[in-house]
């Protein structure tokens, strides 16, 4: 049963249809937050007679994130438990406003603008939803470069996270200033992965991921630029690329770029083995010390991972076949309930996504799902939601933050109702699931049904198969481990794609073509571009009409993961992870507080706010005046 | 009754401690040499590509100059919200500190991402871009975020410079494009004509969307090369840009500008020729990513085959969109260049011809290379040819090439037709001796 809450029945065929005889089937009644505790003026008396055990921690910013994130907790520092959070991203930029009634190819550079850590993938995603909605598809050259783009990516992206930001965490600095005696520990035990990567004592590892001074920080930011000179040979420039285009890239290839891009992947064959071995000993090494690290972060698995680098000669652009190219992804499709596989339909993936903004810095807009709305149906004929972002509407309007009400300029998406996390992670585990049979041929991986297994020519360290495992329990050291390893699975695809440029460069003709011609139409289209990000779940869904953009809404995956409450009840991810971490930090006064297991969790997800909240555009709404309405100078809303 | 508020804690997020330096922590004395200059990065609406693009940056890179490998060099210490170690309260500390003026040490500002006109209403009415919470009245502890655009009013009467980097903090960028509603403006718009830093500098302004890492990383280099009294004083054009950067247009050193010359064009993306008319402002746009790459000499738009939508220019984006269409101007230079390129073109390859030919293959009237069916020689219409050119080449000058015209061929030896029978020297007296009597 693909959905559980929505309200989307199956044929025998599997064809998707509206529950019928329900009058507005997608409505719903909210269920209020709860009580913010300073607001409770009885709680609030009881808490003060503990003088002082609980406190209210805000981190404001979270830095080692991308972008704009504060993130609100209110911490029991007595029976070290989290009782409340807020997520909240801090920045709105109106970029659906600036996109209307442009051309939709220029959302390729201007929606790229969204996000400066992960733009190519933004350019890309929005080329894709441009071939929907001309009706083309790219030679399968350029299919196989927008791959080598979207692989040289995520090596830059993989490193930066886990070395930069994630990794200080758990260096000796961090570690000696918030818990000394693990530190005292670390310099007694062993590691396991020695051979690899070289560190006989966990403390000696410990001592190389310390910002700036740290040869693993250090080497860390080396891969980020290595792989960025291996992208910009292809797309000029990071992190907005100059050549992608609706039906490929608008680069020429030559043997010699590709030598290039090849010298520089094949380093990542050692890094990715190293650097899976470090956090395998992180986690292996927490766990040990105390089980309860596995609760960090934790919260079930519930994830949705949209796929991406398509086979050349399977992409062919329509939302017709969208579910049969998605499966011959390199990282294929799909949602997990409770780490389980619900659909790999990328049309059902598509069909149950909804956003919310009942906690979010703007207007309600269709009455609760009982008013018109406009796309009843995607372009196969499956329901969508008044809540779908082909429907949705942008209605900005800044307020004061309240943790009751309204906290947030992110919204809140969710697939069937229910809060989903998206990452590197969601796409090493959705091809762990995949199975034998069901995930393409590859000479370089090979999916289990419960583990991915990477095996790659030897470099200066042997080719042992790298498996990463479904674990067993999920949170903070796992999320940040399968990321690791992803490095490797991004090498390994970056690989096989070297291999068919090569071929087809050898072969010639209009299969290595760079790009496709096409006109643009003039007629009324909508098209969606579904292209996972480093970190995780993308779309762009995009309608245009007289050859200019009507509508384009962008859904990131922080986005999903960064995101308020929603009128079910239920915590965005980030919420119910840090909700769910037990304060493992050695402090002796409340006072010494400093909060690193809560700024674990939330680094684990890897946040990326500049796209979280700003890229919804519609062309129903003018909102110059949402300044002067805020101001209560101005009470004409001049909204059409 | 004013309402209970629960109590706070004072290190919020200083997981590495407060004495940490390099990234994010403090240090230094406001006497003395300048060996210390701590740099405030803040965001406003931004995507973080500019930070992106800076860790990007090899020449110098970031951790050359946090690290002070760089000789004569202030130590910079960089407060940065996606680098910093410390988080929270313990990340916000140095720049309360800064607008104190209790900072103990020189401060520079640096804002990526333009400025939203949030001061146009009271902060209970909330922000578009925020950093921090708390307020700056110690009396009234708030759960408020700060705004963005008032750490950057607050800081910038004590800032030793003020430094945009990016499109977006210097000229306003995408969030300020036709249909910005949240008046976003360039960090120059924000401040006004008259604001000066504390050394007396207006906003030094290093653009591009994102910018080349090394263009930023470079002005803040020659910048504290100069305060060293090491290098010459920085020249900055009249909009504030490093001019050394900045002064060329892109196209005078794009790779393809020679296709333009010639009058060959690319037709569809993915074409080798010129890319004025599938969109490129090259020849109009004041930038350097050809000739230094996007990162460590690697890459550049049109290197790679993208045409260039303008990214370093104040009218970017709406003045060079949309970005699929050839700019109107193009159609009058590209044609003149259509007809005259396509004789320079066929002149070239001529020259061209003649270069590709060793003076002996000339006399020999063959090329005796295996790689090709390079015929080698010219007919009569390229002797005719090679006339008039030499006649040209060496009018008022010597050709060098005559004093060797009776000069003997020197012979092949043939190796494979020889095989294990090749006798070095042999063979060579007679050559040798008619050498000596040229």
């Amino acid at each position: 049963m693909c959905f559980k809450n929505l309200p989307i029945e199956f044929d025998a065929q599997g064809n998707a249809s509206l529950k019928p005889g329900v009058a507005n089937p997608y409505s719903y009644v909210e269920t209020p937050a709860p009580t913010p505790i300073e607001d409770d003026p009885e709680r609030m008396r009881e808490l003060f007679a503990r003088n002082g055990a609980v406190r209210r921690v805000d981190f404001d910013p979270v830095t080692r994130v991308a972008g704009a994130l504060a993130f609100h907790t209110v911490v029991d520092l007595e029976n070290r438990q989290v009782m409340e959070t807020a997520s909240m991203a801090t920045l709105f930029r109106g970029y659906e406003i600036i996109l209307k009634g442009r051309d939709p190819r220029d959302a390729i550079f201007i929606s790229s603008r969204a996000c400066g850590v992960c733009g190519g993938v933004h350019a890309t995603c929005s080329a894709l939803a441009c071939e929907m909605a001309f009706g083309i598809k790219p030679p399968p050259m350029g299919v196989v470069a927008r791959n080598l783009l979207l692989s040289t990516e995520y090596l830059y992206d993989h490193p930066i996270h886990l070395s930069l930001l994630a990794g200080p965490d758990f260096s000796e600095a961090a570690v000696r200033e918030t818990n000394p005696e693990i530190w005292e520990r670390a310099r007694n035990t062993r590691t396991r992965g020695a051979a690899v990567h070289g560190y006989e004592l966990m403390s000696d590892l410990m001592t190389d991921l310390t910002p700036l001074t740290g040869k693993l920080y250090l080497e860390g930011l080396y891969y980020t630029r290595l792989a960025r000179e291996a992208y910009v040979l292809i797309g000029g420039k990071y992190p907005h690329p100059q050549t992608v285009v609706p039906g490929g890239v608008s680069t020429t290839i030559d043997a010699s770029d590709l030598n290039e891009i090849m010298l520089r992947v094949v380093k990542y064959f050692d890094y990715g083995r190293k650097t899976a071995a470090i956090w395998d000993d992180l986690a292996e090494f927490f766990y040990e010390v105390n089980p309860k690290y596995r609760d960090i972060g934790t919260r079930p698995a519930n994830m949705i991972e949209p796929g991406q680098w398509d086979d050349p000669y399977a992409y062919d652009g329509t939302y017709a076949n969208a579910d049969a190219w998605g499966r011959e992804r390199w990282a294929p499709p799909g949602v997990l309930v409770d780490g389980e596989l619900r659909t790999t339909s990328l049309k059902m993936l598509n069909a149950g996504v909804e956003e919310f903004v009942e906690h979010a810095f703007y207007e309600e807009w269709t009455g609760n799902g009982d008013e018109f709305y406009r796309h009843k149906t995607d372009p196969s004929g499956n329901p969508l939601s008044p809540w779908h972002p082909w429907n949705k509407e942008t209605i900005p309007k800044p307020e004061a933050t309240s943790w009751k009400e309204k906290y947030s300029w992110s919204t809140a998406p969710r697939w069937d109702r229910m809060a989903m996390e998206t990452g590197a992670y969601s796409r090493i585990w959705v091809a762990a699931q995949t199975g034998p049979q069901a995930f393409r041929d590859s000479p370089y991986i090979e999916s289990t049904g419960h583990s991915v297994k990477i095996h790659l020519p030897k470099a200066e360290l042997p080719n042992t198969e790298i498996e990463w495992k479904v674990p067993e329990t999920w949170g903070a050291f796992e999320r940040n481990r399968a990321r690791a390893y992803c490095i490797l699975y991004t090498a390994a695809i970056a690989y096989d794609n070297l291999q068919l440029a090569y071929d087809l460069l050898k072969k010639g003709g209009p299969d290595a073509r760079m790009s496709t011609p096409y006109e643009m139409p003039q007629d009324h289209r909508i098209g969606v571009g579904l292209w996972g990000a480093g970190r995780g779940y993308l779309t762009h869904h995009l309608e245009m009409d007289n050859g200019v953009l009507e509508n384009y809404q962008i859904l990131t995956p922080s986005t999903w993961m960064a995101s308020p409450k929603d009128p079910f009840g239920n915590p965005g991810p980030y919420e119910e992870a840090v909700l769910a971490t037990p304060l493992l930090e050695n402090y002796e006064k409340p006072e010494d507080f400093k909060g690193i297991d809560v700024l674990r969790a939330i680094r684990s997800f890897d946040p990326c706010m500049p796209c979280t909240t700003h890229m919804h555009m519609d062309g129903r709404t003018v909102s110059r005046e949402i300044i002067s309405c805020a101001c209560g100078a101005d009470e004409v809303h001049e909204h059409h | 009754m004013s309402k209970l508020k629960l109590q706070t804690v004072p290190n919020a997020g200083g997981v590495f401690g407060a004495g940490v330096e390099g990234v994010g922590g403090l240090g230094g004395s406001p006497t003395g040499p300048l060996n210390i200059v701590h740099v405030f990065w803040i965001a406003g609406m931004s995507c973080d590509g500019c930070s992106i693009a800076a860790t990007g940056a090899t020449n110098p890179s970031v951790e050359d100059l946090l690290l002070g490998r760089i000789p004569n060099l202030p130590k910079v210490v960089l407060h940065h919200p996606v680098l910093s170690p410390g988080a929270g309260t313990e990340f916000i500390a140095p720049f309360r500190r800064a607008v104190d003026g209790t900072l103990g040490a020189p401060y520079v500002v640096v804002l990526e991402g333009s400025v939203p006109d949030d001061q146009a209403f009271p902060t209970e009415y909330g922000y578009f871009s925020g950093m921090g919470v708390g307020g700056f009245d110690p009396d009234h502890d708030t759960e408020q975020p700060i705004r963005v655009s008032d750490w950057l009013w607050r800081l910038a009467p004590g800032a030793a410079a003020y430094v945009a980097i990016g499109t977006c903090a210097t000229w306003g960028g995408v969030p300020a494009a036709a249909g910005n509603i949240t008046g976003s403006m360039s960090l120059t718009d924000f401040l006004g004509r008259d604001y000066r830093s504390a050394l007396g500098v207006p906003v030094v302004n290093v653009p591009g969307c994102s910018p080349v890492g090394d263009n930023f990383t470079e002005t803040v280099a020659a910048v504290l090369l100069f305060l060293a009294n090491l290098a010459p004083v920085p020249k900055f054009d009249e909009l504030g840009r490093p001019a050394w950067l900045f002064e060329e247009t892109v196209h005078r050193h794009c790779p393809k500008a020679g296709y333009y010359e010639e009058g060959v064009f690319s037709e569809e993306p993915g074409d080798n020729q010129c890319l004025v008319e599938i969109g490129c402002w090259g020849p109009v746009v004041q930038c350097n990513i050809v000739e230094r790459g996007a990162i460590n000499h690697m890459g550049g738009c049109m290197v790679a085959g993208g045409a260039c939508i303008g990214c370093t220019m104040p009218g970017f984006p709406d003045k060079f969109s949309p970005f699929y269409k050839a700019p109107p101007g193009s159609a009058l230079s590209g044609g003149v260049s259509k007809v005259t390129g396509g004789a320079i073109r066929r002149l070239r390859r001529m020259s061209m011809q003649s270069g590709n030919s060793e003076p002996q293959w000339d006399k020999a009237g063959e090329v005796p290379s295996g790689w090709a069916g390079a015929g080698g020689g010219h007919g009569a219409v390229g002797r005719a040819n090679a006339y008039f050119y030499k006649k040209l080449q060496y009018r008022g000058s010597v050709n060098y090439a005559k004093r060797n015209k009776q000069q003997p061929l020197p012979q092949s030896r043939n190796i494979l037709g020889q095989g294990a029978n090749l006798q070095p020297g042999a063979g060579v007296g007679d050559t040798f001796e008619h050498r000596e009597t040229i």
